[in-house]
């Protein structure tokens, strides 16, 4: 487990926190900087770029979306949000700020680092432009927009495929309901979230193989979807 | 009055026949009439034109009295005068009575003004009612009443009979139909906004000038009273909103204060559980220690939900004896050694032991909260000082901070409950512990205050009885 996986900037204003995260953090692999403000934070990340933000969004200073939003100013730095608020609407605006997961405290160590991981490999994919997606018996062949189960083509619409497509994009991460009615049916629509659901059941029937209790397109309740990638649950 | 003008003028008439001899004196007659139709309106105008004809007539026959002695010039003058006098007679009467006219509208817009001036400044639906009713009573000049469901609002004297009044409510439980206007018993009741009626009845029955008025006004009345009840209820939903947030500002409080902790002790187990192999002795036991403190912080955050709700159902039973107050402060200031930071406490607790009357228990869960308000609002590096004292009968404990203090308009507001100064939105807390604070040392019969530091900073003050006075009065 362990090996240098780089920097990794702790933000969070409650030190018993910063005090319990850190040696498992550290003993993970990663370099643990931390901030207790979201000055420090914004301060911390311009004089050490770090491989992923763990951000708390209550801070004393400012609100921790602002911060989201001055760091997706200049930097594309994962952030995973870890939030003792569980209002909905927080973690929305958060991740349609650019946050790419959350967490609810309390959290335990094990799913925390499977988070970072799951964001971390979801970077490396996004940017290293891969014409292929392979996950289990998942293939996505994107210049050819052809998608495989088991190796037999699935015919899709533009739209399931569109669904696909976003989700794939970012494995892993939460893609809220907002992100994808952007990317299936673009600004100007009236399109809302049970449209998404009504396609995300299309798609899970052609897809899945029990559509009812999906192992690939998982719901993120009340926010949005997620396709799974990681091999440990 | 006509016969009266008419008789001034003959007497005007008379007098300068005597004086000129002359019987060309019609501009007396013509006088006359011009002043009846003009204070007393047309148709005594037309009276006095024709008994003046006749009179003047009588004075043309002069000498003789008689109507075959007329020459040309007579016959002209008499022919004239009839049509010049009653056309005279109309034109002023009608100016009189355009007069009148205006005059009464002036008075209606008047009172119209008047009583939508008044609606307007209100917000208050039974005031507006009230008013509505002494109005419409003045413009009748009679009696009105407004009734909305079991409230009537009479005025102008008589009250309507059991039998109008049950005419009204029928009326009044015609909501939503278009408003009309009923007669029962001389009274018109007419159907207002929101299930309520007004009334009036006046001897004269109003004219159609005056019903006109009364429309407007009642109307008026209407819509002054809905937007009334709009007012009332935009108040009452503002009130339900800011419950609604204080709510929320409670339960997202109460929902860090406990997760933070959690999420501490979670944090450090689960790392102990993954990695505990991998760590070294120190940062095991620094993870340990962070699961007690923050189990500790947990226990004493459910304790001061559980004390507020005690204090709320009243069932805060204190156990008062007499007990040794420094010895209190020192445990209780032990407790929080670790918790201080780099803040420093300065401890000047008066000499030989004071006994003070209370419940040691329930003073140390007062005097922690105090201590925590002031590491939590204090600045690290600056000094907190405690000090107990006798004072008047009393042992006092003061806890002094240099903290930002509070607005000193706010300072009675420090103790209620969910009070947060406006400068503490940075700061986690619930705005629970004064008001336990507070609702504690009353339970025991002493008090908690607060004052500012003119140096900077708050000072919190908890008085007990002291335990000689009490035992020295019994």
């Amino acid at each position: 487990m362990s090996g240098n996986l780089g920097r990794l900037l702790l933000v969070d204003d409650e030190t018993q926190i910063l005090r319990a995260l850190n040696p498992a953090l550290a003993a993970a692999g990663f370099t643990v900087l931390t901030a207790e403000t979201g000055e420090a934070a914004l301060a911390q990340l311009a004089a050490e770029p770090s491989e992923v933000v763990i951000l708390d969004l209550g801070l004393p200073d400012m609100d921790g979306k602002e911060v989201i939003q001055r760091i997706r100013e200049w930097s594309d730095a994962p952030i995973i949000v870890l939030s003792a608020r569980d209002l909905e609407s927080e973690k929305i605006a958060a991740l349609d700020l650019g946050a790419d997961d959350f967490v609810n405290k309390p959290v335990g160590v094990g799913e925390l680092l499977a988070r970072i991981r799951a964001v971390m490999r979801g970077r490396e994919r996004r940017f290293s432009a891969q014409p292929r997606f392979q996950f289990g018996d998942l293939e996505i062949n994107f210049p050819a927009r052809r998608v495989m189960v088991q190796g037999e083509e699935i015919r899709l619409t533009p739209r399931e495929y569109q669904l696909l497509r976003i989700l794939a994009g970012h494995a892993g991460q939460v893609v809220t309901h907002k992100q994808i009615i952007l990317a299936v049916w673009g600004s100007e629509t009236n399109a809302d979230a049970q449209f998404v659901r009504v396609l995300m059941a299309q798609l899970r029937q052609k897809l899945e193989a029990n559509p009812s209790s999906p192992e690939l397109l998982l719901t993120e309740p009340g926010i949005g979807y997620r396709l799974s990638c990681d091999d440990e649950g | 009055m006509a016969l009266g003008m008419v008789a001034a003028s003959t007497v005007a008439a008379q007098l300068l026949y005597m004086l000129t001899g002359s019987n060309r004196i019609g501009g007396a007659f013509f006088v006359g009439v011009l002043v009846t139709s003009y204070l007393a309106g047309s148709g005594p105008g037309y009276a006095a034109a024709v008994v003046s004809f006749f009179i003047y007539n009588a004075y043309v026959a002069m000498p003789h009295f008689a109507l075959s002695s007329y020459g040309a010039e007579d016959v002209l003058v008499l022919a004239t005068f009839p049509t010049v006098a009653l056309l005279m007679g109309n034109l002023t009467g009608r100016l009189r009575d355009e007069a009148k006219r205006a005059e009464a509208r002036a008075l209606a817009t008047a009172v119209l003004f008047e009583a939508t001036r008044e609606f307007s400044a209100s917000d208050d639906p039974a005031h507006i009612r009230g008013r509505l009713a002494d109005h419409l009573a003045a413009a009748v000049r009679g009696q009105a009443f407004v009734l909305e469901g079991a409230v009537l609002c009479a005025a102008g004297g008589e009250a309507p009979t059991p039998m109008v009044l049950s005419a009204a409510r029928a009326l009044a439980l015609e909501a939503g139909a278009e408003p009309r206007t009923i007669e029962a018993a001389g009274w018109r009741v007419r159907y207002l906004a929101g299930g309520a009626v007004a009334g009036w009845r006046a001897e004269p029955p109003p004219g159609a000038d005056e019903e006109n008025l009364l429309q407007i006004l009642v109307d008026a009345g209407a819509a002054a009273k809905a937007r009334a009840q709009l007012a009332v209820g935009k108040a009452d939903a503002e009130a339900r909103a800011r419950t609604e947030d204080l709510r929320n500002a409670l339960l997202s409080s109460i929902s860090h204060d406990l997760r933070t902790p959690l999420a501490a002790v979670l944090a450090s187990a689960s790392s102990l559980q993954e990695f505990g192999d991998q760590f070294d002795a120190k940062t095991r036991r620094d993870l340990t220690a962070t699961i007690q403190e923050e189990a500790e912080r947990l226990n004493a955050f459910v304790t001061n939900l559980l004390n507020m709700t005690r204090l709320e159902s009243g069932a805060l039973d204190a156990h008062s004896a007499a007990f040794d107050l420094a010895e209190v402060v020192e445990r209780t200031r032990k407790r929080f050694e670790r918790l201080r930071g780099r803040r420093t406490f300065d401890c000047a607790l008066g000499e030989g032991a004071e006994l003070a009357m209370g419940d040691p228990v329930l003073f140390e869960v007062a005097l922690a909260n105090v201590l925590e308000n002031a590491i939590r609002y204090s600045p690290d590096g600056t000094a907190i000082s405690l000090a107990s004292f006798t004072r008047g009968g009393q042992v006092v404990v003061e806890v002094a901070d240099r903290g930002p203090g509070v607005p000193e308009d706010e300072l009675p507001k420090l103790f209620d409950k969910f009070y947060r100064g406006a400068g503490a939105k940075r700061t986690p807390g619930t705005g629970l512990g004064l008001s336990i604070v507070r609702g504690v040392m009353q339970g025991m019969g002493g008090q908690a205050t607060a004052a500012l530091r003119t140096d900077g900073g708050l000072v919190v003050a908890l008085a007990l009885p002291a335990a000689q006075a009490a035992s020295g009065a019994a």
